[in-house]
Formats: C-alpha cells, structure tokens, sequence
C-alpha cells in the first residue's frame, strides 16, 4: 500500500505531469469560464493533445480541465446570469442576484470553495468505491457484463431532461453508429457501404467532438452574441467561506453525496447534480422563501454537488469502461489509447496509476482555489474576447484535432457529420448524451451480449441464471420499464397530472 | 431546425428498418447460432419501434421546455435577423470542415484554416479590423502547436510555414 503510494507520487512528480496539469487547468479554466464552451467541449479538444504525452501526463491533463472548468462555469453565472457551462445552469439565477445585491465575492468564494470541497469529496469516494467494487466485479461474466451495460444505457435515458422514448431512441442511435465496420464478431464489414474509411469504424472522439464542439459552433451561428462584462473592483473573496462551511456543512454534505450519485450512475453527470442538489437544497430548507433572490444556500449544496460528480463519474468507467458522465466517455478514450484498458485488473496489476489517479484530483482540487481567485480577479479581461474570435479558433481546433487523431482526413469528416447530427438532436429534444454512451459502450454491449448468446447455445435462460446477473436483469427491465408505467399512470389519472402540472 | 416529431420519428422508423434489414443480410458465422447479424437486428427493431412511439406522441408529456433565462429590464433583446435563408447559417461550420478536406492538400494548411477562421469570423458578426488579423495569426498559432510541438503531418501546400 505504501509502496503503491510512493511509486504513485514518483510517476506524478515529473515535470511533465506538473506542466500539463498547470496548463490543462489553465486552459480549463478559460474555457469553462467562456459562455457556450462546456467542460465536455474543453474536454474533447484536449484529446489530441493528450495523443503525445505519457499517459499519466494525459489523464492529468483531463483531470485538471474537467475539475477547473465545471467550477469556471460559475464566474459568467455569476457576473453575467449567463452560465459558462450547462453545470451552472442550475444555480446563475440566484448567483446572478447575489451579485446585483452587492454580493459577488460571497457567490464566487462559494463557487470556489465548495467546488474544491466537493471535488475532494468525489475523489474520497472514487478511493472508497472502486477497489471493493473491483474485488466483485473480478467474478463477473459476459451475462453481469451485459446487464450491467445494458442498466448503464438506461440510466442515462431515465434521468435525462427529455422524454425517456427519444433518449432511447438516442441510445439505439449511438449503439448503430458502433455497429459500423469490420471489428464485429464475425469480422465482415458492416454498414461501411464499400467505403474503406469506414472499415475501421467511426472512432469516438471524432464523434464526440463534432456533437459537443461543432454543433456549439453552429448554434452560436444563430444566437446573438452575450453582452459584455461589466468591469468590478473584488473585495476578499475567500472571506466569510469558513464560517458558510460550519452553518451549511449538513447541506454541503447532502451535495456531496448527491453528486457522488448521480456521478456514478451512468451518462448523468455535472449539470444533472447541480440540478438535482439545488432542487433539494430548495425542498429541505428551512427558509425556502429566501431562494431566488440571492441566497447563498442553494449555491453551496449544487456547488458542492457537481464537482462531486465529475471525480466519482469515473468509478464506473475505470471498474467497467462504463463512462460516468461524457467527461468520462472521453476519458475512457484516452484510456484505452494509452494501453491503461479499464477493468478491475486495472486496481491490481495497474494499483500505482490508479493512486497517481487519485493524487491528482486531490492536487487539481486544491490548485483549484489560487487558479479559481486568480481566475475570478481576471475574467473581466478574458470574457472580453468577442465570441466571433473563440469560434474561428475552436473550429481550427476541431479540424486539425480530428485529423491529429488518426492523421486522416476522414476524421475531419466524421466531426463535420457529427456536428450536423448534434445540432439536429439537440434541436429536437434528442439528448446527445444518450447517443455518446452508445456510441463509446457499443462495441463492449456487443460483445457482452454475442458472447453471452453462444455461451448460452441461444437460450435466453442463463442470462437469468447467476444471482448478481437476476439482479442486474430486473434492475435493468424495470428502468426499461418505467417510464412505460409512468406513462400509464398519467393516462389513467388525468385529473392529478394536470394538478402535479400546476403545483411545478 | 425544430421539425415536428413525427418527421424525426418516421426517419428513425425508416431507418431503424433499414438498419434491421441491412443486418438481417449479413452473412453468418459457420457454426454459430449468433454472429454479426444480431446485433443490427435487435438494435434497428428498438429504433423502429422507439420512431413509432415518437410519431404517436408517446413519451411527449415528459419533455420540459427549454429554460431560457428571461432578460432583465436594461438588456434589451436584439431580435434576430429573419430570413428564409437565417436557419442555414448554422451549416456553415461543418460546410468549412468538408472545405478543409477537399482544400487542405492543395492550399495548404495556412491558406486554407486562414479562409476558414476569416469567414467564421466575419459570420458571427466581427469586422473586418478583427476578422483579418485573427486570419492572419491564428493558423500560425495552431501550426505552431500541432505542426511543430505535437509534429502532426500538417500539409504544406503553396505557402510553407518558416519553420
């Protein structure tokens, strides 16, 4: 165990992984902080970057974007009600008239410091989780491996803002476009049309960054641009957060776990969290009046709850290569080119790279106060840039990022459609993210469920059989499920749905 | 782009079939009871069958609108410019994309990425004091990071970069 823990410390104290973590927190800040730029966005631009680093180095690169960014997202809340990331959507609102009551640095302080409390908490949970979990998930077979993919799917269609039917449709979407090319059990080529780009399948990433970075593109094509931050003298911004952690520390901690949850459930992430935490914050406390008009509450229990997801999304994805969240999809990614293949294994035989994991949220985390003062004390400079100059930027970057991938323009390709293809879902109430999460777990849901079917002779019964493999298969078929009840209890009692419609 | 849901759900129909179909042609593997063909067969019945509830509105009660942020009294909302043709200005990125494509080899990098940042630019309404020199610096920028730091093959093309 120590000696793990001194080899962790050795692979993270390069000078390498200290400048790509200083650098990838930097970038993620600016990026998080820009209205319109998401985590996931910075996330998936930083890929090809990652191509050329050692693999500790590249998953701290992610590491630190992703934790910065989701916290930089509050600034634009703050200043501007605009949020600089679907994560802070929740909470602008009440950030925002915070600041208009002459409270920004209490709201940006908040934003900082439960963020970094919450982003600790993710990381405890990651270390406390994923080893027992590791320890079940060695006696799994292809018949738990495809339950538990196939309850991955659902959850990401169960709690997704839209209708369960589209999600699904979403799902069944991303799982066709990993049905493309010859890597199927029986090696023919599928679905590539005589064309042998699309032999090799359509990789993730391109696609990855197409839905989230070009279609962002092409929706600022037709929104107007956000109006310019007005320039402010901050007073303290630390000041008074100790004091709001021992009077809310039971809500911090409801943050927290909340997060931690929703972390882990598969495709939900960050903003879902901070939805979630802030609704709840809202129901249990006890001057629930105050909320709206710039109440510090809400803000510290979703601030405290989307960090929380960002570190435990990653338990399902290291145990299983079942992302977490799409931050985690595209970490998965990375982990697969960098030859650290998820997997229980990976706690045994890879133990160090999982600690050098850990250490870095934790260092990400706390680097996150200075960056995250600094970063408040500037945003004014920074959110000047007109997004008709971050646009043309982010495009190079998609372009020579998706050909950076497999240095073939085919990539660039596969990014144009992509982009097209999440334009229009969004446009229409599709959730990308359903459409991601097949696409990154197709190949392991086929494979499961192929292997499964042989094994079985074709009998649908030993899919049943095992215990843990019944329990996953009714966890499974009732989320599957759901939504259908729902649907029927609605139909059969109209006169309540149109009360529940008023009371929300 | 919002289309009514029966269009996008009968295309998810057509092409949930078309998927279960192409699947169901798929050779399988001597032997074996389950090969390639299954896979594409189970996941174009669900999208079929997910098209037709789109069309019959099941699921629809379930969505929640869109929450915009209203606008304060002081931020006046610039209505945007309306026009047939308003709505296909969002093409234009991936249009650039498939232009880098075709272009890239024979312009090379620098030109063709300079076109590129010089038309988003100007489309999302920059003049001409910024949309020119952000064309002239940034595919140098990019160059600089991805063709020299990271050493992807970046084409030459006419103009070759100093370094």
């Amino acid at each position: 165990m120590l000696k793990t823990l001194i080899e962790a410390f050795a692979l993270i104290s390069t000078w390498e992984v200290i400048i790509a973590m200083f650098a990838a927190s930097v970038y993620g800040l600016v990026i998080g902080s820009l209205p319109g730029l998401s985590a996931t966005m910075a996330t998936a631009l930083l890929v090809p970057v990652t191509f050329y680093l050692s693999p500790i180095a590249a998953i701290a690169t992610i590491v630190a974007a992703s934790s910065m960014a989701i916290f930089s997202g509050d600034i634009p809340g703050a200043l501007l009600r605009i949020p600089g990331t679907p994560a802070s959507a929740a909470y602008a609102d009440e950030a925002y008239a915070m600041t208009r009551k002459g409270q920004a640095e209490l709201a940006l302080g908040a934003g900082v410091w439960f963020s970094a409390v919450g982003g600790i908490a993710g990381v405890l949970s990651l270390m406390i989780l994923a080893p027992p979990l590791a320890e079940i998930a060695l006696s799994f077979s292809t018949f738990e491996y495809f339950w538990l993919a196939l309850l991955g799917l659902m959850c990401a269609t169960l709690v997704a803002r839209s209708s369960p039917v589209k999600a699904i449709a979403g799902m069944f979407l991303g799982l066709l476009v990993s049905c493309i090319g010859i890597e199927n059990p029986g090696g023919v080529p599928r679905f590539t049309f005589g064309l042998t780009d699309l032999f090799g399948g359509i990789e993730p990433i391109p696609a990855l960054v197409g839905v989230f970075a070009v279609a962002q593109v092409m929706r600022a094509m037709l929104t107007p641009e956000p109006p310019p931050l007005p320039r402010r003298k901050f007073g303290s911004i630390m000041a008074g957060q100790w004091k709001l952690t021992k009077k809310y520390h039971w809500q911090m901690t409801r943050g927290n776990i909340v997060g931690i949850i929703i972390g882990v459930l598969p495709g939900a992430g960050a903003d879902m969290a901070a939805w979630v935490s802030y609704a709840m914050s809202k129901r249990f406390s006890k001057e629930p009046e105050k909320f709206g008009t710039g109440h510090v509450e809400g803000l510290v229990e979703a601030g405290a709850s989307n960090n929380a997801s960002i570190a435990s999304g990653w338990v399902p994805s290291l145990l299983f290569g079942i992302p977490g969240d799409t931050i985690a999809a595209i970490a998965i990614g990375v982990l697969y080119m960098k030859g650290l293949n998820p997997g229980p294994t990976l706690f045994t035989e890879k133990a160090s790279s999982m600690y050098a994991i850990y250490l870095m949220f934790i260092i990400a985390n706390i680097l996150m106060i200075p960056l995250g003062i600094a970063m408040i004390r500037i945003a004014a400079y920074i959110l000047l840039a007109p997004r008709s100059a971050i646009m043309p930027v982010i495009m190079l970057c998609c372009a020579v990022g998706s050909f950076a991938i497999g240095n073939n323009m085919f990539g660039v390709v596969t990014v144009a459609a992509f982009g097209i293809i999440g334009y229009v879902m969004e446009a229409n109430g599709y959730p990308v993210a359903a459409m991601v999460l097949g696409i990154v777990m197709g190949t392991m849901v086929e494979q499961a469920f192929v292997t499964s079917l042989i094994k079985s002779d074709g009998s649908i019964l030993p899919f049943f059989e095992r215990p843990v493999a019944a329990i996953l298969a009714a966890m499974a078929i009732g989320a599957l499920l759901w939504p259908v009840m729902v649907w029927a209890w609605r139909k059969l009692k109209p006169v309540r749905t149109g009360m529940a419609a008023t009371s929300r | 782009m919002r289309l009514p849901d029966s269009v996008t759900g009968s295309f998810l129909v057509v092409l949930g079939t078309a998927a279960a179909y192409g699947g169901w042609l798929l050779p399988p593997v001597p032997g074996q009871p389950v090969g390639p063909n299954v896979f594409p067969l189970v996941i174009g019945i669900g999208l079929a069958l997910c098209g037709l509830a789109i069309v019959f509105g099941i699921g629809h009660t379930f969505e929640e609108a869109e929450e915009l942020i209203p606008l304060e009294d002081g931020q006046a909302a610039a209505a945007p410019p309306q026009g047939k043709l308003y709505g296909l200005r969002a093409l234009l990125p991936p249009a650039l994309l498939l232009f880098y494509v075709v272009a890239a080899d024979r312009l090379g990098f620098i030109i063709t990425t300079a076109i590129m940042v010089y038309v988003t630019s100007t489309a999302l309404g920059a003049k001409w004091k910024l949309a020119l020199p952000l064309a002239a610096l940034s595919p140098f920028a990019i160059h600089l990071i991805f063709g020299k730091l990271l050493r992807v093959p970046l084409p030459a093309g006419l103009l070759p970069t100093p370094w």
